[in-house]
């Protein structure tokens, strides 16, 4: 249908809006947040010019660092979860096997349709000592001695606040790399079961590579959605006990709100964005590595 | 087969929207309990309010005949003391008594009840109201601190005060406070909270209630051989033996998982007993006292060790006092630690399922610890927020004048007398000869706690700046899970006064 195309002038005007509505939601508050970082403001209408101290301070910040860890464990965590177990599931799904595909797909989806305050809510009971899911079930199968106060093992919470996440965010993955799948050419799947592969060599050596773009994005997104974490850790244990669960997007809005730091809590929020920037920038490089190597 | 898909689709999307539904109304259900927990006003409960008002129409006749005259005369002080008002048009105000919250909290119902009124007296004027949930509030109104754009009339928090005053965020009142035609009915402590060397920055608003109480079942403690509530912690880690051995989950109940619940609830009180009030004096003065003395380290001691004892629920550190008063409700503890914003919820939940329980529970102190030297019988109580003025209105007389006569209007004697009537709270002025009689046993007995049988002492988070509290706070709640010392913790406490106060 598209005899010509269309003017360079076409393109500019369509896409000047979302580009001023970007710059407008994304660059400004960034900018502005790296101008209050290098004051000393406590909110209201005196700053006071402190230069990098914000900064000086952050580095040596071990409440941030710790929460910067607590982050990365989440994104390992949820990598392993969502994007692990979702592959799983989309080979699962993609057997003959399986009755209801569509059923599958929509319930699957559902748990990321909840909020995640509801989500937190859920897994805060299922959690509790006293009438917990959990303690509940470890009584019927005779392992009272397991049973703890789950939420306040220092050790054990970040994992522990990593479930809902995954379990909230496995069905959206699902749907993503199912599309991706539906692409593939049942031809080429039809030739590796005549030529004897079996369901795990289908989808190591068939699948896997067929789909590793869109395995990428899911890399990304899930990184990037869990460098900034927030609502259902806020919900279950606001960062604690102590600073146990604290992640770096909680951190900000406790000096931030909290302790109504603003000048502080901007440094931290450059700091989550230069942070963030960087660990998707090493999955990058992780990923374009590991590329090569197969190339070889 | 499509058409199946289709129903299925249907069905399903159905499904999925009664989900995302099902979700919206519990969100906003959180907000409104974390608004119940947070907010320091006190709290009597709908229940409670519709049998006061049964209890209370007979009199009502002779009452509101008093109150009209009241009014009246209140109303010609007000034209005598700053003449008509001269102002039309708009006044912004923002607070968190919302419709929900005024169910049943008496502060809130009264605030309401009085900002109705001078509405209806002021036809001319426009009140623009902005009301959130408690949390939303604290959130909303820093924002607007810090970006300067403050609504004419709202809330202030305690612990505020200084750092807006010095900002010039918030109108020095001192003056428009001591010419108030209701200044010899003031309760002068109330104040000090919003006082910045010697200036007064608001009136304070709401009811006051206490922060920490011990409610119990009298005859559970009956049982286990006291008449009273044990005033030693040694009694009540004896009577915690007593209590395992019958049943009881434990002796207290408690919940800390917001994290301030140790600090409101507890430590306030417990380092009173230690300190003296002359400590946090100094520490709200900056004229020596620190975190670090002695002292206050023994307070924190005591409260790790005292939570290591065993008498406490094992999950305080993850549940809130809203699950820990459960605990109470239920008759899993025969005690139970909280402000009188649980107290309120607990009444009003016992009168519908246990009776018995609800004419059973009685008030007491915290316990005294066995090293501490201070007074043995307080607690502490005030009110936790003021009405301020936006130090901007100072631009606009008439405005101004409108804005200090709603101000004095809604914290005034029309104010007190509503809650002392229909609640048995007392506001920011003294209201004489409250009838208590009209009441019943654990309304009255929650009275006399909290305003005649017991001393009093700061709320410490109603002073100082929020930074510290927040870092104190969280270093509680590891101290009590024993992965901090208190040594530790009073010296980064100390770290954070420095550096924020």
């Amino acid at each position: 249908m598209l005899s010509r195309k269309p003017k360079a002038i076409t393109f500019l005007v369509y896409l000047v809006i979302p580009i001023l509505l970007y710059v407008f939601v994304v660059f400004f508050p960034l900018l502005t947040s790296l101008f209050y970082s290098l004051f000393e403001w406590k909110g209201g209408p005196n700053k006071t010019f402190i230069g990098s101290a914000n900064y000086t301070q952050l580095i040596h910040d071990s409440v941030f660092w710790s929460a910067f860890r607590n982050n990365l464990y989440l994104v390992f965590l949820c990598l392993i979860g969502q994007v692990g177990i979702a592959f799983i599931f989309v080979m699962i799904i993609n057997t003959r096997y399986i009755k209801l595909k569509g059923m599958h797909r929509t319930f699957g989806f559902f748990p990321s349709t909840i909020a995640a305050v509801s989500i937190g809510f859920i897994w805060t009971m299922i959690y509790d000592s006293r009438r917990g899911l959990l303690n509940w079930f470890l009584e019927k199968i005779g392992r009272a001695d397991l049973q703890q106060v789950w939420l306040n093992n220092s050790k054990l919470v970040m994992t522990l606040v990593s479930i809902p996440l995954i379990w909230q965010y496995i069905g959206y993955y699902m749907i993503i790399m199912l599309s991706a799948t539906a692409a593939i050419d049942t031809e080429i799947l039809e030739s590796a079961d005549l030529d004897g592969a079996n369901a795990f060599q289908t989808a190591v050596h068939v699948v896997l590579p067929m789909i590793k773009s869109t395995i990428m994005v899911c890399i990304v997104l899930c990184v990037s959605g869990n460098m900034k974490a927030f609502d259902n850790i806020y919900v279950m244990t606001k960062g604690g006990p102590g600073n146990a669960s604290m992640v770096m997007a909680m951190y900000g809005y406790k000096i931030s709100f909290e302790q109504q730091n603003m000048g502080y809590g901007s440094a931290i929020s450059v700091g989550i964005f230069v942070l963030g920037i960087a660990v998707i920038g090493a999955m990058q490089l992780l990923q374009r590595a590991v590329s090569k190597e197969e190339v070889i | 087969m499509k058409r199946s898909s289709k129903i299925m689709s249907v069905l399903l999307s159905a499904l999925m929207a009664s989900g995302i539904l099902t979700a919206c109304s519990s969100g906003s259900t959180t907000t409104t309990t974390a608004a119940a927990t947070t907010t320091a006003a006190a709290t009597t409960t709908a229940a409670e309010t519709t049998t006061a008002a049964e209890t209370t129409k007979a009199e009502e006749t002779t009452k509101a005949a008093e109150t009209t005259k009241a009014a009246e005369t209140t109303k010609a002080d007000d034209t005598s003391s700053s003449g008509t008002l001269n102002y039309t048009g708009e006044i912004t105000l923002m607070h968190f008594s919302t419709s929900e919250e005024s169910q049943g909290n008496g502060g809130s119902d009264g605030f309401r009840t009085v900002i109705a009124q001078w509405e209806k007296d002021h036809p001319d004027i426009k009140l623009n109201q902005t009301v959130l949930a408690n949390d939303d509030y604290k959130t909303q109104i820093a924002t607007q601190a810090a970006a300067g754009d403050l609504p004419d009339v709202f809330l202030l928090q305690g612990m505020n005060t200084k750092a807006w005053a010095a900002q010039g965020l918030i109108m020095d009142m001192t003056d428009i406070i001591k010419s108030s035609p209701y200044y010899s009915e003031y309760n002068q402590n109330y104040f000090t909270p919003f006082t910045d060397n010697d200036k007064l920055y608001g009136l304070p608003a709401l009811t006051g209630g206490t922060c920490t109480v011990v409610v119990y079942d009298k005859n559970a403690w009956k049982e286990a051989g006291y008449d009273a509530f044990p005033t030693s912690w040694d009694d009540v880690k004896t009577a915690d033996e007593y209590f395992k051995s019958n049943g009881y989950k434990e002796t207290m109940a408690f919940g800390n998982g917001g994290q301030w619940q140790i600090n409101s609830d507890f430590l306030s009180v417990i380092g009173d007993r230690y300190t003296g009030s002359d400590w946090f004096q100094s520490l709200v003065d900056k004229t020596g006292a620190a975190f670090t003395d002695d002292e206050f380290v023994k307070a924190l001691t005591f409260t790790k060790d005292i939570f290591a004892s065993g008498i406490f629920n094992d999950d305080f550190n993850t549940v809130t006092n809203e699950d820990a008063r459960e605990y109470y409700i239920s008759g899993e503890s025969p005690a139970f630690i909280g402000g009188n914003w649980d107290v309120s919820y607990i009444g009003a939940t016992l009168k519908e399922s246990n009776e018995d329980l609800y004419n059973n529970t009685g008030f007491a102190v915290l316990p005294q610890p066995s090293d501490a030297t201070g007074s043995t019988n307080t607690q502490n109580i005030g009110l936790g927020y003021a009405v301020s003025l936006n130090s901007k209105l100072a631009d606009d007389q008439d405005k101004q004048a409108a804005a200090v006569d709603f101000a004095e209007y809604v914290t005034g004697p029309e104010f007190s007398n509503y809650v002392a009537t229909n609640y048995a709270l007392s506001g920011l002025t003294k209201v004489e000869n409250v009838d208590l009689s009209a009441f019943d046993q654990f309304t009255q007995d929650f009275y006399n706690y909290s305003y005649v049988d017991t001393d009093t002492c700061e709320i410490y988070d109603s002073y100082v700046s929020s930074a510290v509290w927040s870092v104190l706070n969280t270093d509680l709640q590891t101290m009590l899970n024993g992965d901090m010392t208190p040594e530790d913790v009073a010296k980064a406490a100390q770290e954070a006064y420095t550096a924020n106060y």
